[in-house]
C-alpha cells in the first residue's frame, strides 16, 4: 500500500440485515478513511455496528450500500477467490475467541497460514520462529492451545495474524475474555505492532487500550459518533 | 501443513470418532467386496472347472447344456469330429451308477462313468497309472476312482473292485464286474463327499448292460493349437448339425444369463444397500464434525482460506476415512469370505472344486472405485454446508454465544 492510496476507505457504506422480525440496520452512511500507520480502536455500546464495521474493513462481509476500497480496489467487485487472497496476504484478523486450530501446535497456527499464501518452507521457519519469538513464546511452540495459558493463546494469534505481513491488523475485543494483568500484555503487544509499521484496528470495549491509541472512532446506532485523535 | 496433512490432524483430533468411522466403513467395504467377489464368483469359479482339464470345446445332443439327451451314433460323431482338422482330439463321456458289491456289507452306491481316454483326460491322477487308450493284454477292465472311495474301500492302484452297474433309465439286472484299480484320481466336478469311479467305455457299457447303445452323454474336445475353440465349434457344426458344440466361453455366457443371474442380482442389491449406509455414516460423521467446527472455518476464511480451500478439506476427510476403512475392509472382507464359502459350500450337489467367492482383479478396480465414489458423495452434503458459510454471520453468532 502506497503512501497516498489509504489502506481502507468506506464511503457512505451501509450494512443491512434482513432478519424474520424485519431488516436490522448494522452500520449506516458510514464514510472512514484509515492511513497507513494508523492505531485505530473502535468503541461503543454493544450493538452499535463495531463487529461489523470490522468485518466490512477485513472484507469478510460485504457492504448493502457504499463503496468500500481496500487497497486502492472496490472491494464489492472483487470475486471471493479474490477477497481471500486480499485477506489472506494484506489483512491480519485476531477474533475474541481468538480460533487457534485445537489440533496444531502453536507453531503449526502460525505456520498455516504462510503454507496457504505459498511460502517456501524455509522462509516459513525463520518467519514462525521469529513470529513467535516477537510475541516471546518461542519456547512454547511446540505446545497446543489447550495446553497454553489464557496469556499464552492471543499471543499465538497474534503471531498468526502477522503471518503474512499484512499491512492492516484486525482485532475484535481481542481483551473481550482475558484478565487485567493478560490483557495490558496484549495491548503492549499491538503497540509493539503498530510501532513496527502495520496499521492496527481494534474494536474494544476497554477504555485502557482507547486511552493508548493515537485515533478512536466512538460509534453509536451504526454512525461514527465522535472520533478523537491523540 | 498440506491439505491432506490438515485433513488427516482434524480427524484424529477426535479419535474416538474417527476410528468408528472408519471401522464402520470397513465393515461396509468389507460386505461390498464379498459382494462383488460372490457376483462373478461362481462364473470363475466354473470356467476354471471348464479348463481344468484342457478340453475347450463341449459337445451336446441338444441346445440345453444342462438337461441334454445323449448323443446317439457317439462313434460316428466322434470319428467325425476328430477328423477335423480344427480339432486336436475327442473324448466321449457318459454318466451312470453303479454300486459297489461287498461280501457280507450292503452294496454301497456310487457314480460311474464311462470315457475313451486320449492324451488328455477328464480327471487329475494322484496315483497309479492313468487308463490308457488300449486296454492292457489280458483283457482287465480297469478302472480310476475318486480318493474318496479309495479311503471307503481302502483302494489302492492295483486293488480289485467289483461294481454293478445301474445306467439304464428302466432298472434292469446286470451281473456284477470286476475291476482293477489303475489309479486313484480326482475329478473335477466331484461333490466334497462324493463316491465316484470311471473306466473304459466299452467296460462301462459292459458293467451297465449296454454293450449295443452307441451313445454319449458329452464329448469334450481340444481345439487344435493356433485354431482356437471357436474355429473348431464352427467346423463341429458344419460338419455334424445334428449336435450342439459349445465354448467353454459360450458355456459361461449362458450360465450367467441364466443360472448365475440369481447371484449377480442379489448381490447389486446388498451392495446398493451397503454402500447406502456407508454413504449415511460418513455423511453423519463429517456433518457432526463440520457443525462443531463452523467458528474454526469462519476464522480460517477470515484469515484467507479460499472456500475451495476449506471444501477440499472436508472432501480429504471423507476421502481419508474412507480409504482407510476400505483398506482395512480387504482383509476383513477375504475372512468373512471364506467363512461364507464354507457354508455355502456345505450344500449338497456343489463340487468340491467350485468357490462362491471368486477373487478377481476387476472386483478391486470395481470396490475401489466404488468406495471412492462413497466418499464423493458422502462428502457432498458437508461440502455444500461449509461452502456455503457465510464468514460474519458466523463469528457473530459464535461471539454472541
Amino acid at each position: 500500500m502506497s503512501a497516498t492510496v489509504p489502506v481502507v476507505e468506506a464511503r457512505a457504506v451501509g450494512k443491512v440485515f434482513p432478519m424474520p422480525a424485519g431488516p436490522v440496520v448494522a452500520v449506516r452512511d458510514l464514510s472512514l478513511r484509515l492511513e497507513a500507520g494508523d492505531y485505530v480502536a473502535v468503541c461503543g455500546p454493544s450493538g452499535c455496528g463495531k463487529s461489523t464495521l470490522l468485518h466490512l474493513v477485513g472484507c469478510v462481509d460485504a457492504p448493502t450500500t457504499g463503496t468500500l476500497l481496500v487497497d486502492g480496489r472496490d472491494a464489492s467487485s472483487l470475486s471471493d477467490a479474490e477477497r481471500s487472497g486480499l485477506r489472506l496476504r494484506r489483512i491480519g484478523f485476531v477474533f475474541q475467541r481468538f480460533f487457534l486450530l485445537p489440533m496444531l501446535s502453536a507453531w503449526e497456527n502460525v505456520e498455516l497460514p504462510q503454507v496457504e499464501a505459498g511460502a517456501g518452507r524455509a522462509e516459513r521457519r525463520r518467519r514462525t520462529a521469529e513470529l513467535l519469538d516477537y510475541v516471546g513464546l518461542g519456547h512454547r511452540a511446540h505446545h497446543r492451545p489447550a495446553q497454553l495459558s489464557g496469556g499464552e493463546a492471543p499471543r499465538v494469534a497474534i503471531a498468526r495474524a502477522l503471518a503474512n505481513r499484512p499491512a492492516l491488523l484486525l482485532a475484535d475485543e481481542p481483551t473481550g475474555e482475558l484478565d487485567q494483568g493478560t490483557g495490558r500484555q496484549v495491548v503492549a503487544l499491538f503497540d509493539r505492532v503498530h510501532t513496527d509499521g502495520t496499521t492496527v484496528v481494534v474494536v474494544t470495549h476497554d477504555p485502557a487500550i482507547a486511552s493508548r491509541t493515537p485515533r478512536t472512532l466512538t460509534m453509536r446506532d451504526g454512525r461514527i459518533e465522535s472520533e478523537e485523535r491523540a | 501443513m498440506r491439505v491432506w496433512a490438515l485433513a488427516l490432524r482434524s480427524l484424529v483430533r477426535q479419535p474416538g470418532r474417527a476410528l468408528l468411522g472408519v471401522l464402520g466403513i470397513a465393515a461396509v467395504g468389507a460386505l461390498l467386496f464379498d459382494m462383488l467377489l460372490l457376483s462373478r464368483g461362481l462364473l470363475v469359479s466354473f470356467r476354471e472347472l471348464l479348463d481344468v482339464a484342457g478340453f475347450d470345446v463341449r459337445v451336446l445332443a441338444t441346445d440345453t447344456p444342462f438337461a441334454a439327451p445323449p448323443i446317439r451314433g457317439a462313434t460316428a460323431v466322434v470319428a467325425a469330429i476328430a477328423a477335423l482338422p480344427e480339432v486336436e482330439e475327442v473324448v466321449p463321456l457318459a454318466f451312470g451308477g453303479a454300486s459297489v458289491v461287498r461280501p457280507g456289507a450292503a452294496p454301497l452306491a456310487l457314480a460311474f462313468a464311462g470315457v475313451d481316454p486320449g492324451r488328455r483326460r477328464p480327471w487329475r491322477r494322484v496315483l497309479g497309472t492313468d487308463l490308457e487308450g488300449t486296454p492292457p493284454p489280458g483283457g482287465v477292465a480297469e478302472a480310476v476312482v475318486n480318493r474318496h472311495l479309495a479311503q471307503a474301500l481302502s483302494l489302492a492302484p492295483g486293488s480289485e473292485v467289483t461294481l454293478r452297474g445301474d445306467c439304464a433309465r428302466e432298472r434292469t439286472a446286470v451281473p456284477p464286474m470286476r475291476f482293477r484299480v489303475a489309479a486313484v484320481v480326482e475329478f473335477p466336478f466331484d461333490e466334497p463327499r462324493a463316491l465316484t469311479a470311471a473306466a473304459r467305455m466299452a467296460d462301462f457299457r459292459k458293467a451297465c448292460g449296454q454293450e449295443e447303445r452307441d451313445e454319449a452323454d458329452l464329448m469334450l474336445v481340444a481345439s487344435r493349437e493356433g485354431r482356437g475353440p471357436e474355429a473348431a465349434v464352427r467346423a463341429i457344426r458344419a460338419a455334424r448339425p445334428e449336435v450342439h458344440p459349445f465354448s467353454n466361453e459360450e458355456l459361461i455366457a449362458r450360465f450367467q444369463a441364466v443360472g448365475f443371474s440369481y447371484f449377480r442380482q442379489i448381490s447389486a442389491v446388498l451392495s446398493s444397500v451397503t454402500l447406502f449406509f456407508g454413504l449415511l455414516l460418513i455423511t453423519v460423521l463429517l456433518t457432526v464434525s463440520v457443525n462443531q467446527r463452523f467458528a474454526e472455518i469462519a476464522a480460517l476464511r477470515a484469515l484467507g482460506f479460499t472456500r475451495r480451500r476449506v471444501v477440499l478439506d472436508v472432501l480429504c476427510q471423507s476421502v481419508l476415512l474412507v480409504g482407510a476403512g476400505g483398506l482395512l475392509s480387504l482383509p476383513l472382507g477375504f475372512a468373512l469370505a471364506a467363512w461364507l464359502d464354507r457354508i455355502l459350500r456345505a450344500m449338497p450337489g456343489i463340487p468340491s472344486r467350485v468357490t462362491f467367492f471368486a477373487f478377481e482383479p476387476r472386483a478391486l478396480v470395481l470396490h475401489s472405485s466404488l468406495m471412492a465414489l462413497t466418499a464423493a458423495l458422502a462428502a457432498l452434503y458437508p461440502m455444500g454446508l461449509v461452502g456455503r458459510l457465510p464468514i460474519a454471520a458466523t463469528l457473530r453468532r459464535e461471539a454472541i454465544t
